[in-house]
């Protein structure tokens, strides 16, 4: 074993170029990947908790169905290129179903599951997917291939993450970049402080961790299929978990008056994974720990990204 | 003299210097003063930071263009190379202005991220210490769950690092390296064959001195250790505010799609 790197870069080749290396090991996800969902309701929660009262909700996650590919049809093509048969080295490797035997948009709001964007953002959208796979200006290149972090949705539609949490905070360790929740009610940032995953205030109402997100720079994409907002939008997240600790939804709700129509909101299903989740170096990008004990215990090794992107650098001098 | 009485005088003379550098003006705080956590562990939850400048040079040395001066953190001041890794220093010491990892924004590895110039935070749970650096923004654990390296060499930017408790010391074993990395601007560094031994205790409640001791026979002729202190942020409004460091570069091609273009 050389490096983990193996885990960012090759994978990252595969959402960048859809010249798809790993298309296999997405396709060895086959058993955790769902195309329905019941989203957790909100409630109680009546389930372990830490010492300083929250729920315990830390460990390994996932979500279940689907990449970052295409924001509103996780499980269908992108574009031109992606629209002919299977094929090694396209980004539907695997069959594509019928839509209607796919996951539902992400978009659970409004009804027609997509983003509201006014008229001028929506073309925007198109020309920014029109180029995708032919990025002739160093814009059309997804930041997300050079190892810019998600932004605060988009990286829940990627590997396999982790949350720990202390006395005042959530901590989440994407594969791409980390967040920190703030729990101890200061105040946001200056708003002049514009950053790729925001600035996160939370709190905990029963089982849903109910998350205040602005000083978005809002660089990341919302997923390879374009969608966008700009700077002037805040974020209303809400982790909803399941008392039983096995699964969360995940709920964003965007306002952004420079780029929408009105208000849309993103929904996520995630799945936790154990010590008996498949290792599939995607969903679950964790190793069993070497003890003494008999207990399982399950971590991940370090993530990094921009130190390994040397494929990318190429894509990027390429675009220039 | 002789040259047993000329060894022992450099001896006493590096114990001198060692047990001046911290030991002598400045004792530890009472015990029962540290923050402590529930289980009675210290506890190094905190925002901080050195004020060292040792990221400008391990050892002693002047002020240049670079950087300011400084005594350094080495104890007894050499870095005892070997002739052959002392050639690859001035090597790297010469193309610093574009090799040193942290120019391309690459983690800075461990130690490094310790003692330069930025702000780290420590959150820390019974099972683990999560060091969440600024510049970069990468993500160290120090496990402290009782479990071992993983098996075989891996190379890790940050390296495998496994920590135990030593009365109010919290001692951390670190290996796996990928030797990438640079230990400060001016060129030292390490091999993939490092083994540091880091020393993490309270000063007094506001102040870590961090101690860590560098095996590394392909790089060094012997261990040798640095010892620098890391002071608690106090300011109100600190955090650590997210430097993806790499992404200045192309930072220009991404505001989001204006609609007048």
């Amino acid at each position: 074993m050389k490096s983990h790197l193996k885990h960012c870069v090759p994978a990252l080749f595969l959402g960048a170029l859809a010249i798809a290396p790993t298309a296999a090991s997405a396709q060895g996800a086959r058993g955790w990947r769902e195309t329905l969902f019941v989203p957790t309701p909100q409630g109680e929660w009546t389930g372990p908790r830490l010492p300083d009262g929250q729920p315990d909700i830390s460990g390994h996650w996932s979500n279940t169905i689907g990449n970052h590919n295409n924001l509103t049809d996780p499980q269908g093509p992108l574009g031109g290129d992606d629209e002919g048969p299977p094929r090694e080295g396209r980004q539907n490797a695997r069959p594509i179903k019928p839509r209607s035997e796919r996951a539902p948009s992400r978009v659970s709001d409004p009804p027609d599951g997509q983003v509201p964007l006014q008229p001028w953002a929506r073309a925007k959208q198109q020309e920014f997917l029109k180029y995708l796979n032919n990025p002739i200006k160093p814009e059309y290149v997804e930041p997300f291939a050079r190892c810019a972090p998600g932004g605060p949705t988009k990286s829940f539609m990627w590997h396999g993450y982790e949350i720990r949490q202390y006395p005042g905070y959530v901590l989440f360790l994407f594969d791409s970049g980390n967040r920190v929740i703030y729990l101890d009610g200061r105040p946001h940032l200056p708003a002049n402080l514009k950053l790729w995953n925001g600035d996160s205030r939370g709190h905990w109402q029963g089982n849903t961790l109910l998350v205040d997100t602005t000083n978005n720079n809002s660089k990341a994409r919302l997923g390879r299929s374009g969608e966008f907002v700009s700077e002037n939008a805040t974020i209303q997240e809400r982790f909803i978990f399941d008392p039983n600790g096995d699964r969360f939804t995940y709920d964003a709700t965007y306002t952004d008056p420079t780029v929408l129509t009105r208000p849309f909101t993103i929904t996520i299903p995630n799945r936790r994974v154990t010590d008996k989740t498949p290792p599939d170096d995607w969903n679950n990008l964790t190793f069993p720990a070497k003890h003494a004990g008999t207990e399982p215990i399950i971590e991940a090794y370090e993530r990094v990204c921009v130190e390994g992107n040397g494929d990318h650098g190429q894509v990027v001098a390429a675009a220039k | 003299m002789s040259n047993r009485s000329l060894a022992l005088l450099a001896v006493a003379s590096l114990v001198f210097t060692a047990a001046s550098a911290f030991g002598q003006t400045a004792k530890p705080e009472a015990a029962q003063n540290i923050p402590r956590t529930a289980g009675g562990k210290p506890d190094f939850s905190g925002i901080w930071q050195s004020l060292s400048g040792a990221d400008y040079g391990l050892e002693p040395h002047l002020a240049t263009k670079d950087g300011p001066p400084g005594a350094g953190i080495v104890v007894g001041d050499v870095i005892p190379y070997r002739p052959e890794a002392l050639a690859e220093r001035a090597k790297k010491f010469a193309a610093r202005a574009t090799a040193d990892p942290r120019t391309k924004c690459f983690t800075l590895g461990t130690p490094r991220g310790i003692y330069s110039n930025e702000p780290f935070q420590i959150l820390q749970r019974p099972r683990d210490l999560t060091l969440l650096y600024e510049f970069g923004h990468p993500v160290r654990t120090i496990n402290t769950n009782g479990t071992e390296h993983p098996d075989g060499h891996i190379d890790f930017w940050l390296g495998d690092s496994r920590g135990h408790w030593e009365g109010d010391t919290l001692v951390v074993d670190v290996t796996d390296f990928n030797g990438e990395t640079w230990l400060d601007r001016v060129g030292d560094f390490n091999s993939d064959e490092l083994h540091l031994v880091e020393r993490w205790s309270f000063l007094d409640r506001n102040t870590i001195r961090y101690r860590a001791t560098f095996e590394d026979p392909k790089v060094y002729t012997r261990p040798w250790t640095i010892e620098v202190l890391l002071y608690r942020r106090l300011e109100p409004n600190v955090q650590i505010i997210e430097n993806y460091c790499s992404t200045l570069d192309y930072d220009k091609y991404y505001p989001f799609p204006a609609s007048n273009e």
